[in-house]
């Protein structure tokens, strides 16, 4: 069995340089599938060289890649060890195209503060949430554990992000979520951002109880959810403003 | 059972066989209804052997590898200054929080002090039980922030929930502890609802309970509670609850926890140090590797309290299941864990302290199918690998997410026939049955026979929900599946219910205390 396995995966010598751009741009696609960090750097910066926009190696080649993943992982085709790897070879790409991105003004997908609140320290579910992010493109200050409202208040000061996503494994921490937001509501900056919240013992009518704007049931909702919040939330202040 | 019956049952009393009992119609409906189960069974007594998978090498070799992981790895106990001093103390290593033990270390702690079986008082002395050794206690399943029953579907879990869970549980003579968190309140401040949960235990059951460990005052608050209900005298001395410490795998310990471990260790009281594995997520995806992992977090864990106060009763927990790795979704009743409570009784028994694991554990939704055949995996598996403690025995769904009405009934009817197989074989003269093969010979049949007269009543277990009747009698009968017969009966043992005498005085001072230390601090949310 082993063999055969081997042999049906038995790797092509490409050379991506020697490709030209559809057929490389799909070869990253399949490299990010298989979560080939290496390759999508080198292949992001092959695109640069060849003049290729910030914007469109980001949209056309990771973006459209990490979309396919996306499909194959809800299928059940691709398991979570491996949309990990496609997510940290997106990551890698990003690296190179945040600065060019932010450089010609082009808005990032999105930017999120994560952590798992006060007196909780379960973050598993929350690494995955921000790995999944990152592998959508977002940019993502990942806060760790066990959260006050000032750890929470701190991070969103400095990183300005579009999210605030909260965290929590306990029935005794997930009220915390409240607490979080009712100090921001206090404070005036509630519509400043978009939260959201996530955890095992959670559910829709928590979300909706503790003033969150989403609750996701796992990383790939959120995933899916989260930078269809940020467009939705700039075509309205573009509207309204 | 009455003494009437049990003469009866004796064999050579003379009786004329098979003359038929005077009992009456309403003391046989009684006695009928109620099914095998005693009414004072404290715990299963084990008469048959356990499965043990693993040989001598390769518990040695898990062992040895447990062994090279406290001393290589270490074992971080986060946010509890002291565990690191005792720790360094003890004569391990310590950097940071990172705790590292030469080899040999946490096994010689736990050897040289931990008891191998404890009693657990009850606040009815016929129910204290006794955790360890060839028992099996069952206790109902804890943690569920939601419930689940036919009526209202899914929904966040209230106190009253909480209470109906206790009151079933005293109800259900298969069960011989209380529990603990048999669900979480959450219509009640965070703070605050420790109080009513154990007020619960006290007032609703007379079985043995389990502490508060959310927070080291709450695990105080326990410990003052039962201190009125027990006396001051009794409660250092002897032990009256058994509460759950999780370990935060993978190989870490926080604060809440060893916060709590250590208000109970100090007054004598028990603490189940529970490795908590989901394994591709929390521990490597091998058996072996899991084994190696759940024993050495429990032997620091059980080593720690013996460190706090030498003799405290420990039990060497696990919970064991499996991710899914396509979707990271934790599953129940698969093969893999079975393997793993299997190898971990072995290794729970070669260290000579009581184990915990089990339960009817599921990821089912509903009471269907999938419940019914990932509960009775996990249950069978755990009562073959010698389970002392077993947590989560019924009403467990979802991953523990949610806790069933109605999968709590079926579940109490599983527990139930469990100790009826771990009994074994009766081989007295009576079970023998030589005089029945006489009586009847070839052909014929045994349904009339004065054996089968003087037996039949507790031969079989008898299914408190299954349906064996014709298809056309089932038909008569509403054609109902399983958990609609179970709603059927939760709802009449809730009404049937009466709680069992607690000495006013007592109460008084109870509420009291809750009284007042509820008006001490302002309701929180954390």
């Amino acid at each position: 069995m082993a063999m055969e396995h081997a042999a049906v995966l038995e790797e092509e010598d490409i050379v991506l340089s020697e490709l030209d751009d559809g057929e490389l741009v799909e070869q990253m696609h399949e490299d990010l599938y298989d979560g080939l960090r290496e390759e999508i750097v080198e292949g992001t910066s092959i695109l640069l060289e060849r003049n290729w926009g910030a914007e469109k190696v980001l949209n056309e080649a990771l973006v459209e890649g990490m979309r396919i993943v996306g499909i194959d992982f809800r299928d059940g085709i691709l398991f979570v060890p491996e949309v990990l790897l496609a997510a940290n070879a997106m990551k890698g790409g990003m690296e190179i195209l945040r600065p060019l991105l932010s450089e010609t003004g082009v808005k990032p997908i999105g930017k999120m503060v994560i952590g798992t609140v006060k007196g909780d320290i379960h973050d598993i579910g929350k690494n995955l949430v921000g790995m999944m992010l990152e592998g959508a493109g977002f940019e993502v200050f990942d806060i760790g554990i066990n959260n006050s409202v000032e750890d929470y208040f701190e991070a969103m000061e400095k990183h300005r992000p579009d999210i605030l996503g909260m965290s929590a494994l306990l029935t005794t921490t997930m009220p915390y979520m409240k607490v979080v937001i009712d100090e921001m509501v206090k404070q005036n900056i509630r519509d400043d951002y978009i939260v959201l919240v996530g955890g095992a013992p959670l559910n829709e009518e928590f979300g909706r109880a503790v003033g969150a704007d989403g609750y996701c049931r796992d990383a790939a909702q959120a995933a899916d959810v989260a930078p269809a919040m940020v467009r939705t939330r700039r075509l309205g202040a573009a509207v309204n403003g | 059972m009455t003494d009437n019956l049990r003469r009866k049952r004796a064999p050579g009393r003379g009786t004329r066989a098979g003359r038929p009992l005077r009992a009456g119609r309403a003391r046989k409906h009684d006695l009928r209804r109620r099914g095998i189960v005693d009414e004072y069974t404290t715990w299963i007594d084990r008469r048959i052997p356990h499965i043990e998978i693993l040989d001598t090498e390769a518990l040695e070799l898990i062992e040895h590898n447990a062994d090279t992981v406290l001393e290589e790895i270490g074992i971080e106990f986060r946010g509890f200054p002291r565990a690191l001093k005792l720790w360094k103390d003890a004569g391990a290593d310590v950097d940071g929080e990172r705790v590292r033990f030469p080899r040999g270390l946490c096994r010689s702690l736990v050897q040289a002090t931990a008891p191998s079986e404890y009693t657990q008082h009850a606040r009815n002395p016929k129910r204290s039980t006794i955790i360890g050794g060839d028992r099996t206690v069952l206790v109902p399943a804890y943690g569920s922030p939601f419930v689940h029953d036919l009526d209202r579907g899914r929904r966040y879990a209230t106190i009253e929930d909480f209470r109906n869970f206790v009151k079933l549980t005293y109800m259900s003579p298969g069960l011989h502890h209380s529990g603990g968190t048999v669900c979480e309140p959450v219509d009640l401040p965070v703070n605050k609802r420790h109080f009513d949960m154990v007020y619960s235990h006290i007032r609703y059951t007379d079985k043995p309970f389990m502490g508060s460990v959310t927070h080291p005052e709450r695990a105080e608050d326990t410990v003052a509670m039962v201190k009125l209900l027990f006396g001051e005298d009794f409660v250092p001395l002897k032990t009256v609850l058994t509460s759950l410490i999780n370990v935060n795998s993978p190989l870490t310990f926080d604060a809440t926890m060893l916060g709590a471990a250590t208000i109970y260790a100090e007054n004598n009281q028990a603490t189940v140090i529970s490795p908590f594995l989901l394994a591709g997520a929390m521990s490597p995806v091998t058996i072996a590797g899991s084994l190696t992992q759940i024993l050495a977090e429990a032997l620091a864990g059980m080593a720690y309290i013996q460190l706090v106060h030498p003799g405290a009763p420990v039990v060497f927990g696990s919970f064991a299941a499996a991710v899914s790795m396509q979707s990271g979704a934790p599953t129940f009743g698969t093969p893999e864990p079975s393997l793993v409570l299997y190898g971990v009784g072995q290794l729970a028994r070669r260290l000579g302290v009581p184990f915990r694991s089990g339960g009817g554990l599921c990821a089912a939704k509903l009471p269907d199918a999938q419940a019914a055949y990932e509960s009775a995996n996990t249950l069978q598996t755990a009562a073959m690998a010698g389970v002392n403690f077993m947590l989560h025995t019924a009403g467990w769904l979802e991953g523990g997410l949610a806790m069933g009405y109605e999968k709590f009934i079926l579940d109490v009817d599983q527990a139930n026939m469990i100790a009826v197989l771990l009994r074994g074989v009766d081989l007295s003269e009576n079970a023998q049955a030589l005089d029945a093969l006489r009586e009847v010979g070839p052909g014929s049949h045994f349904l009339g026979a004065a054996h089968t007269l003087e037996n039949f009543e507790t031969a079989f277990y008898r299914s408190t929900v299954a349906d064996n009747n014709s298809f056309e009698q089932w038909q008569q009968d509403g054609s109902l599946d399983a958990a609609q017969r179970a709603n059927g009966i939760w709802k009449q043992m809730l009404k049937d219910y009466e709680p069992p005498k607690l000495d006013p005085a007592i109460h008084e001072e109870l509420l009291a205390f809750i009284e007042r230390r509820k008006s001490e601090f302002e309701d929180r949310d954390y």
